[in-house]
């Protein structure tokens, strides 16, 4: 039973995070196919800047929270303006500029913070107890923020114009040009908000699990496979993508030990790819 | 007389002139830098060079593999493990394990070849993590997660490192004009023509699927044999030097030479692993250098290092238009 609610737990937490870090790197990549590799390097800035907000200015955890997301998300309005818009269509040099990003940001957190593995403190303490079944409420307010966020997410991009003009870029960006879709400000409010889920993703799984200088690399990889999966333009795509990785990264270490099981995630993801290579939903992007 | 004989200007007999020459000049360098610190940074650069110029020979039939780093790790440790478990030559292993990862290559480019640009880079990006994956898994026969350690060497019982320089030396130009002579022989336009328009290319009877196979097959070769070859000249591997990051970094050698060119690659690779190693007393700020490298080519130099000559030239004679305009009103 506890090894049952741990796993579920732990499927329901790792899939809202990869969906949460995925959003914005999916946003990009369906609006202006921008392949932003920087997008884990910036989930591990948020991860650290959360870090020294509550360390070294003793701020409290849930204003933190709030004032990290919103320092990477201005940082990311930077970025799009200075970083990706003049390469746009230009994805040998978009590789480039991101590798730049990266370098510079995991340097500067390397010298700062050093390498050692740190944490941010838990959210909130105490364990619920249901029934047989134990849930620690860190979990449950892990996994509740990312659902709330996740919902409003749906909300913002089906229903409001914001939302709508995002969603008329990723379908024809000639056509939302022609529309008169302001289309560097769609972007850079996509950079924004994705920029800002993957500070919070960063800042819960640096809670959640640990924090390191190269956390990114990793999530990145899961972002890459979640988008690629979920295909270009669809929502619910990566939530469906966001689902099946988390389920293969936490159901996968019970029956295959070790790194077997990352083997074999990997494994079924590329066969996944091969049968259907633009993705199980949303459009194939020209490149 | 031969017409491919003729000389047509003085440039075409110059250009081989120059590569002889500064070839020797590679050659010569071990008697200024005795110091096996410096050697062991130019063995990695020769080493880094055939991995950086066979894929670009991937790169220009219209492939992005992203896993090129990943098909060197696979290629050391299929030599490392047949050296130190099955007691081969490490002489007979280099070779064939760089064979066996070009017929991985192959076999596994057959169904990635179905997939197209962004889709075929990301394929071979998981097939990548896959393979470095399969290695952490496999237990004491590839070390795992601490490496392998205690591969037998490639020159046994020599402690200088200047006859692995002259092995890898030799090792980077035979696979550079291997290399070159593919992309300048018929392959290599066919290759080109696939790149630039595969409905073109299959309708004048190239088999698309066969020459991208071929490509990767000739880019996993020499990866697999530069891999190789650094297993035994290491004898220490682990698979981090294999990585994702690892594959961008050999991205960034070809991109920042320019991908356009077959230079690009070699003058990229130099670049990129010598200035940041020229400035290690920086230590923690090192990678700086590199991001300062990488920004500066991305920004201004959008054909890479190799196309700033040109570039200067075409301002240059911009400038001179605009003056002489001027002039005239």
């Amino acid at each position: 039973m506890e090894l049952i609610t741990a796993t579920l737990t732990n499927l329901l937490i790792l899939s809202s995070m990869y969906i949460l870090a995925a959003l914005g790197f999916a946003f990009l990549f369906s609006m202006l196919g921008i392949l932003n590799l920087a997008h884990g390097v910036i989930y591990m800035l948020g991860g650290y800047i959360g870090l020294s907000l509550i360390m070294v200015l003793g701020i409290n955890q849930w204003l933190a929270l709030l004032l990290t997301t919103l320092i990477v998300a201005t940082f990311g309005i930077f970025l799009e303006k200075y970083c990706f818009r003049p390469f746009v269509g230009d994805f040998n040099r978009i590789i480039m500029v991101c590798v730049v990003i990266t370098v510079v940001l995991q340097t500067s957190v390397n010298i700062i913070a050093g390498t050692q593995i740190l944490s941010l403190p838990p959210f909130a303490e105490g364990v619920l107890r249901f029934g047989p079944a134990s849930v620690s409420y860190e979990r449950i307010v892990t996994f509740a923020i990312g659902a709330v966020l996740l919902l409003a997410m749906t909300w913002f991009v089906n229903k409001t114009k914001w939302g709508q003009q995002m969603q008329a870029i990723s379908q024809d960006l000639e056509g939302a040009y022609l529309q008169g879709i302001n289309v560097h400000r769609v972007s850079a409010l996509a950079t924004f908000m994705g920029c800002g889920l993957a500070a919070i993703a960063g800042c819960l799984m640096g809670a959640y699990l640990a924090l390191g200088p190269f956390m990114g690399d990793f999530m990145l990889v899961k972002v890459l496979m979640v988008t690629i999966v979920a295909g270009v333009g669809s929502l619910s795509g990566i939530f469906i993508a966001g689902l099946i990785l988390g389920s293969l990264d936490s159901i996968l270490p019970l029956l295959v030990s070790g790194a077997a099981s990352d083997a074999t995630a990997v494994g079924i993801l590329v066969v996944l790819l091969l049968i259907r290579p633009q993705g199980f939903f949303g459009h194939e992007i020209e490149m | 007389m031969d017409s491919r004989f003729a000389i047509k200007d003085r440039k075409a007999l110059l250009r081989p002139g120059v590569y002889v020459g500064l070839a020797v000049i590679v050659a010569l360098l071990p008697l200024l830098f005795s110091s096996p610190y410096v050697l062991h940074i130019l063995i990695l650069t020769f080493i880094y060079t055939i991995a950086a110029v066979s894929f670009r020979t991937i790169v220009i039939s219209g492939q992005f593999p992203l896993a090129h780093a990943a098909f060197m790790g696979l290629g050391a440790y299929l030599s490392a493990m047949g050296a130190k478990w099955l007691g081969m030559s490490p002489w007979l292993t280099v070779p064939l394990s760089a064979l066996v990862t070009a017929s991985i290559g192959m076999l596994i480019g057959y169904p990635f070849s179905r997939l197209r640009a962004l889709y075929y880079a990301m394929g071979s990006l998981f097939f990548g993590i896959g393979i470095i994956q399969v290695i952490y898994a496999g237990g004491s026969w590839t070390g795992g997660y601490s490496g392998l350690t205690g591969i037998p060497a490639l020159l046994p019982g020599i402690g200088s490192k200047v006859p692995y320089y002259y092995f890898f030396l030799g090792l980077a130009l035979v696979s550079i004009v291997a290399l070159y002579r593919i992309e300048f022989s018929r392959i290599g336009t066919n290759l080109k023509a696939i790149s630039q328009s595969h409905v073109v290319a299959s309708s004048v009877g190239i088999s698309e699927g066969g020459y991208r196979i071929l490509a990767v097959g000739v880019g996993c070769f020499f990866v697999g044999l530069a891999g190789a070859g650094y297993a035994h000249y290491n004898m220490v591997l682990s698979c981090s030097s294999f990585n994702f990051m690892a594959t961008l970094w050999l991205v960034m050698y070809v991109l920042i030479g320019g991908v356009n060119s077959f230079g690009g690659p070699i003058v990229g690779t130099i670049i990129l692993i010598i200035i940041p190693e020229y400035f290690r007393d920086l230590k923690m700020y090192s990678p700086f250098v590199t991001a300062v490298i990488l920004g500066i080519v991305v920004y201004l130099m959008p054909q890479g290092l190799v196309g700033l000559p040109r570039l200067v030239r075409s301002k240059l004679t911009e400038r001179r238009k605009i003056k002489k305009v001027s002039h005239a009103s």
